[in-house]
């Protein structure tokens, strides 16, 4: 049997590169550290998400980066480069989106300041098995410490739609025609409607529901210990409902995103329907499958050690752990969308931090180093 | 950020560190307890502010630091006003501002760079934050406990006639209660000695202060004197709200401060004085003469000689024979927002300086004359002997 290594980040995405950067922070090494993934480009997969959408700003604020500290955020490092205030300005003012450009300019710093390259290892991880002192990744050895960041497990398409010639996810790649129904209500269909206005077409709004208007994914207060403590101290299904509340659709208020759409409704070019109905484009912006139980890995891991779930989610300790798989010697932790349980904005990058910092703690606290 | 309840106070906390540092070192050099007073507040009223914020607000962003600070500011300086903590108000706003600014920086900057988690903490600095909270508040504790410790015993002065003259020569705090008479005199010869709401009737001088200072002189009244109604020789003090009725003597003054050039200017303010050769004067002093009222004198109103320097503003000079307001003798005097009214002349001295000059600028003295009212004075303003007059911008 091979020795046991150190760690192990099975998923090669942006959350796999903040788990990264945060163990390199810490001290170790990239030796020590194996990533495992399809893709070499931590932003490759989100690089397409973004440009099949048009995406030009983040979502996400000053924070919303893959450094291990908080500080310098980006705008403090767009400032630098720009030489201007303007964005530590915005960003005082709760105005700083991150351009996408410089944010995958960013990722890429981040790459090979950690030296990323040196530990990734492009292979997919189907198993994860508990062993004694650490986790067998089927075929690839034995780690002590393993960090999940396998991201979304795939898109969501509604069933009627899933065979329908005409309907595209928005996150693949796409043109726009000349009438187009954009199915969802969050940020991704949103942004969809300026796209295909801008781009000439008349668009109707397929949604069920009206969009809550609000800057992040969440109310700020739960990225930090403020609303967390409340948030961890639910029971099963009070959790359950809140992370299912805050599933539903939202986008940032703002002007750029309602002066479009009300010149193009006054000109008879946007409305709100609650069906599909007919026109020759369907875009479907309905974001991610939802729930553990797509992704392979996962359900496999749930199965194979009886973990304890609840609806969609596994259940995890508060610092993202799975507790009934990590001790004194071993850690598994779960980031992404995986880790909802313990941080509700757990697809964000603070989300990945909060679960990396969560896991580096334990990995130097383990007895064996 | 969101901010929890600890990470408010730790942080708020941890970033007192430095102001309080140098406040201590300022207290250290300059032997004065107000800067450790106004440092105390200022982190008091912020952790004041920190809880009363905690119960109201989920989320700070970072342009409320700016009107949150202005009502910060604001309760400082009312609390520094309500304690009469003596901090000079342009130390005091920039001993906030370089305060507010390094919170920022630390709160936005440092904490985050040195602690990877001070965000999702809310502010928490872990067990460093709980240790600095507890040095930061253990000191401002002791601090305190010293400088009470350390503060002049209170004697309270009961109603009724005191037999003078009382010999304060060890500091301390005399508080009159209503209806307390001292007949024959105050001396003062102790430094950090306060005398407040008490009236003394007769004697030679009324207060007398030797040799003293930090003394502080409110709401004082005096009458019946037979030479100066406060008479204060080599000290430094703080003379507030005070009445004196001079008799006609022929040496009787309301107020004379002399020969105090090289110490702490002395303060005149808020003064109501009637009668007496001089009603307030300085020989060879620093003084501020502020928002007095004089009348009735026979020789001047207000008189700022021997190399005085004076700052006086504010004053009120009636019916006065001879002079208004005096600066004479090398002194250099701002005289700037008086009112001087009714200036009789004096034909019986033959002096033709004397003839019911307002503002008069004597041998050699500068007088820097801002926007005073000189009215019914038939002498106006004047400069003799050498003297200069000015005017400011």
């Amino acid at each position: 049997m091979s020795a046991t290594k150190e760690c192990a980040i099975v998923g090669g995405g942006l959350a796999g590169l903040v788990g990264y950067a945060t163990l390199r922070h810490r001290g170790l090494t990239p030796a020590e550290i194996a990533v495992f993934g399809t893709d070499p480009d931590p932003a490759g997969q989100w690089r397409v998400r973004a440009a099949a959408i048009r995406q030009r700003r983040m979502r996400s604020e000053s924070d919303g980066h893959c450094a291990p500290r908080s500080f310098p955020g980006l705008a403090v490092r767009a400032s630098i480069r720009r030489k201007s205030p303007v964005p530590l300005v915005e960003s005082w003012l709760d105005r700083y989106r991150p351009t996408v450009g410089e944010f995958l300019e960013h990722v890429e710093e981040v790459r090979g300041e950690t030296g990323w390259d040196e530990s990734f290892r492009r292979r997919r991880v189907e198993r994860i098995s508990a062993a004694d002192g650490g986790f067998e990744l089927e075929g690839l050895g034995r780690f002590r410490h393993v960090f999940v960041a396998t991201g979304h497990p795939g898109l969501a398409v509604p069933p009627e739609l899933e065979r329908d010639p005409r309907a595209v996810h928005a996150y693949e790649p796409h043109e726009y025609r000349e009438n187009v129904e954009i199915v969802g209500a969050g940020m991704a269909a949103a942004t969809e409607w300026l796209n295909a206005l801008a781009a000439g077409a008349n668009v109707v709004s397929v949604r069920r529901r009206e969009p809550d208007r609000r800057p992040l994914n969440l109310p700020r207060q739960f990225f930090t210990r403020r609303g967390l403590a409340a948030f961890h101290r639910t029971d099963s299904a009070e959790r359950q409902a809140l992370l299912r509340g805050w599933s539903a659709p939202s986008y940032p208020a703002g002007r750029a995103w309602d002066e479009p759409v009300e010149r193009a409704r006054r000109a008879g070019r946007f409305r709100v329907a609650a069906e599909v109905n007919g026109y020759d484009q369907v875009i479907c912006a309905t974001g991610f499958e939802r729930g553990y139980a797509h992704d392979p890995l996962l359900a496999r891991l749930v199965t194979e050690h009886g973990l304890a779930t609840a609806g969609n989610w596994i259940v995890l300790e508060p610092d993202s752990t799975v507790g009934a798989l990590t001790n004194g010697e071993r850690t598994l932790a779960l980031a992404g969308v995986a880790g909802q349980w313990a941080f509700p904005a757990a697809d964000t990058l603070m989300g990945a931090k909060y679960a990396a910092r969560g896991f580096t703690r334990k990995v130097e606290a383990c007895r064996s180093r | 950020m969101s901010f929890t309840l600890r990470g408010r106070i730790e942080s708020r906390l941890a970033a007192g560190i430095a102001p309080l540092l140098a406040a201590l070192g300022l207290a250290a050099t300059i032997t004065e307890w107000w800067p450790l007073a106004l440092a105390g507040t200022m982190i008091g009223v912020g952790l004041a502010f920190e809880i009363v914020l905690d119960r109201r607000v989920d989320y700070q962003p970072g342009w409320a630091s700016v009107p949150l600070a202005a009502f910060e500011l604001g309760a400082i300086m009312g609390i520094v006003y309500a304690l009469d903590i003596s901090a000079p108000l342009t130390v005091a706003l920039a001993f906030f501002a370089g305060s507010w600014l390094l919170g920022l920086v630390l709160m936005h900057g440092v904490f985050p760079y040195v602690r990877l988690s001070y965000g999702e903490d809310g502010g928490e600095l872990g067990r460093a934050g709980a240790a600095v909270a507890v040095l930061v508040l253990v000191s401002l504790a002791l601090f305190a406990g010293v400088a009470l410790a350390m503060q002049p015993p209170t004697v309270h002065l009961s109603a009724g006639i005191h037999e003078g003259p009382l010999i304060l020569d060890h500091a301390q705090n005399l508080v009159g209660e209503p209806g307390a008479v001292v007949r024959g005199g105050i001396v003062v010869t102790a430094d950090n000695v306060t005398i407040r709401n008490v009236t003394v009737i007769g004697g030679e001088n009324g207060i007398e202060v030797d040799d003293a200072h930090n003394v502080t002189l409110d709401r004082v009244r005096i009458s019946g004197v037979k030479l100066d109604g406060i008479h204060v020789r080599r000290s430094s003090v703080a003379i507030r709200n005070c009445l004196i009725h001079s008799p006609a003597g022929e040496y009787a003054q309301g107020i004379d401060i002399s020969f105090g050039f090289d110490l702490a200017p002395s303060v005149v303010e808020d003064c109501t004085v009637v009668g007496g050769r001089e009603g307030i004067v300085t020989h060879f002093a620093n003084a501020h003469v502020e928002d007095n009222r004089v009348s009735g004198t026979t020789l001047r109103g207000l008189t700022l000689t021997e190399m005085s320097m004076a700052m006086v503003e504010g004053n009120e000079v009636t019916d006065a024979l001879g002079v208004g307001i005096f600066c004479g003798d090398y002194s250099e005097c701002e005289i700037d927002d008086n009112s001087v009214h009714g200036i009789r002349p004096d034909r019986a001295s033959g002096d033709t300086t004397r003839m019911g000059v307002g503002i008069l600028a004597h041998y050699n003295a500068k007088a820097v004359l801002g926007d005073n009212e000189v009215s019914d004075s038939p002498g106006g303003t004047r400069a003799v002997l050498g003297a200069e007059i000015s005017r400011s911008d």
